[in-house]
């Protein structure tokens, strides 16, 4: 019972798809965990039910012992702002946003002053390699740079889980690995837990262990490090 | 060559791209509908002061004159009728006046069908008497609208009426004057119309023009995207343009045919409005195929123009777009225009040239309309640096990024406050006027007054009318008795005959048909009807302005809906992986509508201010409570409607974001 976050018997279907058919998944705190498998397998839909962004058809989801499936979606959606962080292929900053201020916008949605939470967002960009950056908006930063302000957004609020969906996928190999090295430092080093979706198996080679997903069932649970 | 590309580029945008072509169409159609109306308003004016120059004679000049005629005002009930007395000279057989069959013939009278209908259902002592050998009723083509009161008297060349010297006042009616024909010329009357049309139709343009441009870009916003990444793989700047250009012509046909089709089902609706004394004819709101046809071709060539413009960015530069930098500030030229334009409204509007108006108010709408992304812009900057909550961040950095497309959102608004601040000031609401109907006044041949005032004592005691008649040198005054004081003492002051009172209509119109002739060209009047013109052309100034402002309102709603969708739609992905990461609906929909509400708020007063500003040198009379009234209702219901309007897009924010796997299209 000491799984941070974990479903059971996760089942999803679209009309006749069937995107999950019984999963079973769950991730220890700190834990790095890598979601692969062949494109339309399920994964994202897998991290979509974990994280609370879809309900399953059935299943449970508890996140610290807490079901969150059957919250309502107001509920759901106040638990993925304050306990999860997420990092996207790309398209999540605000366009019109400096970096620094796309890090603090978690933070000013919890109620932390604008002062207070622009100051706690900027201590997070010397970490990440983002010196100087601040002020730059995301049109403006190179694709991994942007990549890294997101991971920076994604945990300025100390999440429990981070969730990563192809975070890396737009990036070349090189940026893409240095890229994902950093998110699981970054995750670990802030105690939290980290579920990321990728094609790379390099990528995956950072994680703790790796799950496979084919045709919506989990295949192989990699060894727990 | 590439419609077919064009054609899938269309349909493959999805069920959100053809959303947003379908704003495209609508919007497109609303600025046709109502460019027609403001187009047709000059049409109408022009039409109703050719039907009715005939009632104003052209002296023959040099020509062989072949008739006499002379016009005048008569009254009943309240409202004007035009009396045209006409003769043909001896030997002479002239053309007779439109909508007539024929030229009266001494001693007839051509009633209009609305006069006619009026004496029938009145006592015949109270209208018809006044017209005892009706020949028949005139034709439309020679009524200026069609609830005119108007009456054709024939007469022989040599009749009083014809010879007898006349007021000269055109407000009043005009001398008898030989005339070569009856084509006449309009009326100044008719010519004081089309010049308040012509500012009403400029007033409404300019806003629709802006409007019109925006729902052009609004197709290219959506498209700038997918056309930069063309670019990218090495499609030329000539093929994207051209792909663009003819799928926002393509959409812009579309919507200008359905915009046509909409104005021709809002005509019979339209020609409810009354203006000078009546309503319209269909037909004279109805655009002449050549206007209907040329307008549904250039919207879509405007529309076409515009696209390109929008689309430059994208061709000079493909990664601007792809990349969303930093855009280049807005130079404060641009407020040196509006500047410059404030200070010479006052020295220009010196000159009392009427095209001037038109340029002077076109000048401060292009003004207007150029320091607006500049001032939003700022407004932005203000916005941001003061947030403590995120949707006011979001919403400053929003305006700061993109001042140009919040502008499109509120300029609407921001002109039709020009437009309101302009004639908020120029509406006065009623002339301060007596409204004494309890005594007729008439001004005798010299030396007749009392003869004159003995004949009418005469006329009403055998017509059962009680009334006093006495005489003021040659003016005989007709006191009638039963008539209910006015106490109003603004009235008692300007009162020319003794205590002001209003008379009961039915004794009034008595009287006046008792009196009918009693002295000939002219007419008894009551002091209130002499005021009848000033009343009516102030109300329908009112009217104007109420017309010009729902148009611009229609403008500003529309515009602030459709933006407010498309700009939903273009960043829709960032909405969804917001959302997705737990930023509550709220606070997006709240940074949405600060995005409209702060700028509506500034532009919108500020805009209101200029348009008073430049008013004041037009202004006739004092400002009023109803006219500053007006204004405050219109200026509300403007906010209101841009708050609803952005609000309608709301479900279509949910509906984007709903999607838990929102990829880029
Ligand atoms: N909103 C949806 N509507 C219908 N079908 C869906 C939807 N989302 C996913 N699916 C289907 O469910 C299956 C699993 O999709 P999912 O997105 O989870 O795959 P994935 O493993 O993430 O693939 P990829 O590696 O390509 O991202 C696919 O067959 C997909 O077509
Ligand atoms: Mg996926």
């Amino acid at each position: 019972m000491n799984d941070v976050l974990a479903g059971r018997a996760l089942t999803k279907r679209f009309g006749q798809t069937v995107a999950l058919a019984g999963v079973d998944m769950a991730v220890r705190p700190g834990e790095a965990v890598a979601i692969m498998g062949p494109s339309g397998s399920g994964k994202s839909t897998l991290l979509h039910c974990l994280a609370g962004i879809m309900r399953p058809d059935s299943g449970e989801v508890r996140l610290e012992g807490t079901r969150i499936d059957d919250m309502g979606e107001r509920r759901r959606s106040a638990l993925r702002r304050t306990r999860f962080g997420f990092v996207f292929q790309f398209g999540q900053l605000l366009p019109e946003l400096p970096a620094d201020e796309n890090v603090a916008l978690p933070l000013m949605l919890g109620g932390v002053t604008r002062a207070e939470a622009v100051r706690r967002g900027r201590e997070w960009f010397a970490p990440l390699g983002l010196g100087g950056m601040e002020a730059r908006r995301p049109g403006e930063l190179s694709g991994g740079q942007a990549q890294r302000v997101a991971i920076a957004r994604a945990l300025v609020t100390k999440p429990a889980v981070v969730f990563a969906d192809e975070p890396t996928g737009a990036l070349d190999q090189t940026t893409g690995h240095d890229t994902m090295r950093l998110l699981v430092e970054a995750t670990k080093h802030n105690g939290a837990s980290l579920i990321v979706v990728t094609h790379d198996p390099g990528v995956a080679g950072w994680c703790d262990r790796t799950v496979e997903v084919r045709d919506g069932v989990l295949l192989a649970a990699g060894a727990r490090a | 060559m590439n419609v077919g590309l064009t054609w899938r580029l269309l349909k493959g945008g999805g069920r959100r791209g053809m959303l947003g072509t379908w704003l495209t169409l609508g919007a497109v159609a609303v600025s046709t509908a109502l460019l027609l109306f403001a187009v047709a308003v000059d049409f109408a004016f022009a039409a109703r002061a050719d039907r009715g120059a005939w009632r104003n004679p052209v002296a023959a000049g040099s020509r062989p004159a072949v008739a006499i005629e002379a016009s005048r005002h008569d009254y009943v009930r309240g409202r004007e009728i035009t009396v045209v007395d006409l003769a043909a000279l001896p030997g002479r057989s002239p053309e007779p006046p439109p909508g007539l069959p024929r030229f009266p013939a001494p001693g007839e009278v051509w009633l209009s069908p609305a006069l006619a209908g009026l004496a029938d259902r009145l006592p015949a002592a109270e209208l018809a008497a006044r017209y005892p050998k009706r020949a028949g009723v005139l034709g439309d083509e020679g009524l200026v609208h069609p609830d005119e009161l108007i009456v054709v008297a024939g007469r022989a060349p040599d009749a009083p009426e014809l010879t007898a010297a006349r007021s000269s006042d055109w407000i009043v009616g005009s001398q008898p004057v030989k005339v070569a024909s009856l084509a006449g010329e309009p009326t100044e009357d008719a010519e004081g119309y089309q010049v308040l049309g012509l500012i009403a139709s400029v007033l409404m343009v300019v806003p629709l023009l802006v409007f019109g441009g925006a729902a052009a870009r609004l197709t290219v916003a959506r498209r700038d995207q997918r056309l930069a990444a063309l670019r990218l793989v090495g499609a030329t700047p000539g093929q994207v343009v051209a792909m663009t250009v003819a799928e926002a012509v393509i959409v812009a046909f579309a919507g200008a045919l359905a915009g046509a089709v909409a104005y021709a089902l809002a005509v019979p609706l339209l020609t409810r409005v009354r203006i000078d004394g009546g309503p319209w004819f269909v037909a004279d709101l109805w655009p002449h195929p050549l206007v209907m046809a040329g307008t549904v071709v250039a919207v879509p060539l405007l529309t076409g123009l515009s696209a390109v413009a929008g689309l430059r960015r994208v061709v000079v530069s493909p990664l601007g777009v792809a990349k969303r930098e930093t855009p280049p500030g807005m130079r404060w030229v641009r407020l040196l225009a509006l500047v410059a334009v404030l200070v010479a409204v006052p020295v220009v509007s010196r000159g009392d040239s009427v095209g001037l108006i038109a340029v002077v108010i076109g000048l401060a709408f292009l003004s207007i309309n150029l320091v607006g992304p500049w001032v939003v812009g700022l407004i932005g900057r203000i916005t941001a640096a003061s947030a403590r909550r995120p949707a006011r961040l979001l919403a400053g950095r929003r305006l700061v990024d993109d001042p140009r497309s919040a502008w499109r959102t509120v300029s609407g608004v921001a002109l039709t406050g020009f437009v309101a601040g302009f004639l908020g000031l120029l509406s006065p609401g009623t002339l301060a006027g007596t409204q004494d109907t309890g005594h007729l006044r008439v001004s005798a041949p010299a030396g007749q007054a009392a003869t004159v005032a003995q004949e009418a004592r005469d006329r009403l005691k055998r017509a059962g009318v009680g009334a006093a008649v006495t005489t003021r040198k040659d003016v005989v005054v007709i006191a009638l008795k039963d008539a209910t004081p006015i106490t109003d003492e603004d009235a008692r002051r300007r009162a020319l005959d003794g205590a002001p009172a209003q008379a009961a209509p039915a004794a009034l119109d008595r009287a006046r048909t008792a009196l009918t002739g009693l002295v000939p060209g002219r007419t008894p009047t009551t002091q209130a009807d002499d005021e009848y013109f000033g009343g009516q052309i102030l109300g329908d100034i009112a009217v104007g302005t109420v017309v010009v402002l729902s148009v611009s309102f229609l403008v500003a709603i529309a515009s602030a809906g459709i933006t407010a969708a498309s700009s939903v739609l273009d960043r829709r992905q960032t909405y969804a992986l917001l959302r997705l990461a737990g930023t509550p609906l709220e606070v997006l929909d709240r940074a949405r509508r600060a995005e409209t509400l702060i700028p509506l708020a500034v532009m919108g007063g500020g805009a209101i201010l200029v348009g008073a500003f430049c008013g004041v040198p037009f202004m006739i009379t004092d400002p009023n409570l109803t006219g500053l009234v007006t204004l405050i209702v219109c200026v509300a219901a403007g906010f209101a409607g841009v708050v609803g309007a952005g609000a309608l897009s709301r479900p279509l924010l949910r509906s984007v974001t709903a999607d838990p796997a929102p990829r880029p299209d």
